[in-house]
């Protein structure tokens, strides 16, 4: 019976390592769980980025309404924009997880007997998960900080809240960008 | 015809490096990108109490920042297209992974230099307008060097070697 990374005579032979490079030193963790830590972190930092966002918005918003109530409703604009920033990691995680797959045999595998497929699979899915996860936590942060100049600058001058939301728009596109690459990277990433 | 000498089959792994310059492209373009608009916006809206007609005229350093994001997006999809489950060799991924590096950091320098300089410049223009002139020649610099990361990263992604399958 063997387990991750260990044969049935014991550890991986260092003669292996040497044979076949420091890569196969990545190569004997299990895809799969590269592919769920891919998951995991698509959303999770997602949606790290989406509250980061939504606090630095919401605390000016509520702080200039005190003194300019009638920015309060035109404002949440902002908070939905940040909001919209996790949506993105929500759909793409359920897109990772449909490429997930079900388990493998009851053996765990060998280092040897994992195809180039299931490789392909496991890293596409876990870079995959870790592009759009990061870059939804920059675009969060950018929309939150510019958010909440918004709601600083509307409180004083009425003008001023569709010009900053053409900003906002411009940092909305950064997760949009992510959301792309993850798709297109992990369109031929299965596993059988 | 490789000598057999040089031949060298494919190795499995190869894919990790290669879509950790995917990543690489993407991310950190984006965070520069985050940065310099996140920046300059803030400063937009800090001028543009006092003077809203300038705003629109002043939006110029976050389009400038949203580009950076663009070169990620270009440098990602070109190497996805080129990382693939049969006949990638190591050497393939190695190069997919410092293409993915060189757009990734220089879009992420870019982006920090653009956003200070964006914040400094638009306030500045708020109080000052001739000083429009000056703020974009100093953004066109900085620019410049996401642009030097775009061109070796495009440069990079065609380097491949053929490999044997094993």
């Amino acid at each position: 019976m063997s387990s991750f990374g260990v044969t049935s005579t014991g550890w991986i032979k260092y003669a292996d390592l040497k044979a076949n490079g420091w890569g196969e030193i990545i190569g004997c963790i299990n895809p799969q769980s590269w592919a769920a830590v891919g998951i995991g972190l698509s959303i999770g930092l997602s949606v790290v980025g989406a509250a980061w966002g939504i606090l630095l918005t919401g605390a000016s918003l509520v702080g200039a309404s005190v003194k300019a109530p009638r920015i309060r409703s035109k404002n949440l604009i902002s908070i939905i924009f940040c909001e919209a920033v996790a949506i993105y990691g929500v759909i793409m995680s359920i897109i990772l997880i449909s490429k997930y797959g079900s388990g493998g045999d009851d053996d765990v595998l060998e280092c040897n007997s994992i195809t180039t497929e299931m490789y392909f699979a496991g890293y596409g899915i876990f870079w995959s998960g870790v592009t759009v996860g990061l870059s939804n936590l920059a675009c969060g942060v950018c929309v939150g900080a510019t958010g909440s100049g918004c709601a600083l600058a509307h409180a004083q001058q009425e003008s001023m809240f569709v010009k900053m939301l053409i900003v906002e728009i411009f940092g909305s596109a950064l997760g949009l960008f992510g959301v792309i690459v993850g798709i297109i990277m992990s369109t031929d990433a299965a596993f059988p | 015809m490789i000598p057999v000498l040089l031949a060298f089959t494919c190795s499995k792994t190869a894919s990790f490096f290669g879509f950790a310059g995917v990543a690489a492209a993407m991310v950190f373009a984006n965070i520069g990108a985050a940065y310099g608009t996140a920046k300059s916006g803030v400063g937009i809206a800090s001028m543009g109490t006092l003077k809203p007609e300038l705003v629109m005229k002043n939006i110029i350093p976050v389009v400038m920042a949203g580009v950076l994001g663009i070169y990620g997006l270009i440098v990602s999809v070109i190497i996805t297209q080129n990382v693939s489950k049969s006949e990638y060799s190591a050497y393939d991924g190695y190069a997919h992974l410092t293409a993915g590096l060189c757009c990734g950091l220089s879009g992420l320098a870019a982006g920090l230099a653009i956003g200070i300089v964006g914040d400094a410049g638009v306030r500045a223009v708020g109080q000052n307008e001739n000083l429009f002139v000056g703020l974009i020649l100093i953004l066109i610099f900085a620019e410049a060097l996401g642009l030097y990361g775009l061109i070796v990263a495009l440069i990079l992604s065609q380097a491949s070697e053929s490999c044997e399958k094993a």
